[in-house]
């Protein structure tokens, strides 16, 4: 069953996030301007992975919303 | 300016390190947000995550190594594994006797040289879960 997530859960989702978002950049760099045909192609295919793993935690972050308190407690 | 902006300003093995050295940093927190997740869904979803950049390390780690852009360390030596397993057996017996000792001897005990029976491919027997991915975050 789906819960409220913690704010460490939040920390963790959104540290991930600023990963993926770097890994989508370092990625289109070496995709762009490596020499070597090989880094090139899997530099191409990890930028499409990174945003897809980019928008999947950004989905769980709208998939909580609802369940979130509007005041702090200790639900 | 703008003539060179396709131009590599990193060698092409320095390129991959950094990712590559990326991957390996957000394996580990992947690993950690599961570990920390209080949610199930959370924790399937870091440990789905961490399964995909896991195989993406794998992957850029073979293709640099077919490229010559990642030195191996050399193969250890038979007799410093031998010795290894030696000693580890040692160590083995002398835990079991211990917890022996703290449980009275009432645990089920195992059978004689029980470290003999633990092949590789038995550890890995105990296969993981298939990832089952949330269908409401993709």
């Amino acid at each position: 069953m789906m819960q409220p997530l913690t704010g460490k859960e939040v920390e963790y989702i959104v540290d991930s996030i600023s990963n993926e978002d770097l890994l989508i950049k370092q990625n289109a760099v070496a995709a762009t301007t490596a020499t070597n045909p090989a880094i090139r192609q899997i530099c191409q295919q990890f930028q499409q992975v990174h945003e897809q793993n980019y928008n999947t935690l950004l989905n769980a972050l709208n998939a909580h919303l609802p369940l979130a308190p509007t005041q702090p407690g200790n639900q | 300016m703008y003539q060179n902006h396709h131009q590599a300003l990193l060698p092409d093995e320095d390129l991959a390190y950094t990712i590559l050295a990326d991957l390996k940093r957000v394996t580990r927190e992947y690993a950690t947000g599961a570990t920390e997740a209080n949610c199930d869904n959370v924790r399937q979803l870091f440990t789905n995550l961490l399964n995909t950049t896991l195989h993406l390390q794998g992957d850029l780690y073979r293709v640099m190594k077919q490229n010559n852009m990642y030195s191996t360390s050399s193969p250890a030596l038979k007799q410093d594994i031998d010795k290894q397993i030696q000693q580890n057996k040692q160590n083995l017996q002398k835990t079991q006797q211990l917890v022996q000792r703290i449980t009275g001897g009432q645990q089920q005990q195992h059978p004689p040289g029980f470290a003999n029976l633990v092949t590789p491919g038995q550890v890995h027997q105990g296969q993981l879960q298939q990832p089952q991915s949330p269908a409401y975050y993709s």
